[in-house]
């Protein structure tokens, strides 16, 4: 190939062509100069990076987390708490109710307190949907407050309706599998109406301000 | 862990497990994350805002994001773009609080260590070029990064970071000659 001062712009474009821009760069000072431009302006780049020392930064940012973690820990213990232990006591009554209850004595071929009855059933899960409409109409009113704002509160709500969120999935697919499980049916309700009562309280707060 | 030993370790670890263990709240893991990056970052954050208290506001406001989303981010991801990206938006959003034009031109606070005549000129040009040339440029031949990865950090196609700093390319190289003749 013939190359051609015209060629060169090519030639940057296309490092294949950049050996003849070489070549015909020997005889051309115009085209060496506009090689070694491009190729300096590469080399003295890296010098424009600016570096400085920021002993402050690192503990400023840790500080900030660390109060946002220490704002955020006490609420979700207290939930956590309250749901185990709600879902405990639930579980028990049910167990103590039902042992209990005349001409139960005997064991029947299925433990009738351990499970219910397909009408129970019906009833739990006419509960549960009246439960997630509620809870669904709460969260598209509480969701624009949760994204307006950042603060340790907000953000500490958040993080308890993911928690939430995860594990009324968990609680909901082992549901699937054994729907006629009290316990789990308690466990399950006991967690809507955790999130329920969280989404109030995050708008009934909303409201305050 | 004094940042200097987290800087020494920095490889120790990989990004998966440092985010994972920043999820669990493990503040140590995250400044591992902090020691790798934040140098790049405060200089990106520099070159678009001019100004290191900006540019130390915007890294400080983008790890707090990073850790705050830390719970959100897919594991077959790679860190290092998504976290370049909420430095630029932290930045984009620092640069409209304080009403300076965001990529603000570079002739504030030359580098100490800059004294060569064409890296002087290169600055002053950089500042005269479209900004996504210049953001492709920085981070290309500035930062170090890979197209890959630019392309990443930008969400643009990586054939179009190629093309955009070629483009950046030709006009630094017109400006340049410009001034010098």
């Amino acid at each position: 190939m013939t190359f051609d001062c015209k060629d060169l712009e090519r030639a940057l474009a296309v490092p294949e062509l950049l050996p003849d821009a070489r070549e015909h760069a020997k005889v051309c000072d115009a085209c060496r100069r506009e090689l070694w431009l491009w190729s300096e302006m590469s080399n003295v780049a890296p010098g424009l990076r600016q570096e400085w020392d920021t002993p402050d930064l690192w503990p400023k940012i840790r500080e900030t987390l660390a109060a946002q973690q220490k704002a955020a820990r006490p609420r979700s213990f207290d939930w956590r708490i309250l749901a185990v232990a709600a879902a405990l006591v639930m579980a028990v009554s049910v167990f103590v109710v039902m042992r209990w209850r005349p001409g139960s004595s005997a064991p029947a071929a299925r433990q009738d307190s351990d499970f219910l009855t397909e009408q129970t059933l019906k009833e739990v899960e006419q509960s549960e949907a009246a439960y997630r409409a509620s809870i669904d109409k709460l969260s598209r009113l509480a969701q624009p407050k949760l994204n307006a704002s950042d603060n340790p509160e907000t953000i500490a709500d958040r993080e308890k309706l993911l928690v939430l969120d995860s594990e009324i999935s968990e609680v909901r697919s082992t549901v699937d599998r054994n729907r006629f499980n009290a316990r789990l049916q308690t466990e399950l309700a006991v967690l809507y109406r955790e999130k329920q009562d969280t989404l109030k309280e995050i708008l009934q707060r909303a409201q305050k301000y | 862990m004094p940042l200097a030993m987290a800087a020494g370790r920095v490889k120790a670890r990989n990004d998966a497990d440092l985010i994972l263990a920043s999820k669990r709240g493990d503040l140590s893991a995250f400044e591992e994350i902090y020691a790798t990056h934040a140098g790049r970052m405060k200089s990106i954050a520099f070159h678009m805002l001019g100004d290191r208290a900006d540019a130390e506001d915007a890294v400080q406001e983008a790890f707090l994001k990073i850790y705050r989303g830390a719970g959100a981010i897919q594991f077959d991801s790679h860190l290092a773009p998504w976290i370049y990206r909420i430095l630029l938006n932290c930045c984009y959003d620092t640069g409209r609080k304080r009403r300076h034009q965001a990529e603000a031109p570079l002739t504030v606070e030359p580098a100490a260590q800059e004294n060569a005549p064409l890296q002087v000129a290169l600055r002053h040009a950089l500042g005269r070029i479209h900004p996504q040339h210049r953001m492709v440029f920085w981070l290309f031949e500035v930062e170090g990064f890979r197209h890959s990865e630019v392309a990443a950090i930008l969400e643009i196609p990586e054939g179009t970071s190629k093309k955009w700093l070629f483009e950046a390319k030709q006009e630094l190289k017109r400006l340049l000659t410009e001034s010098r003749s």
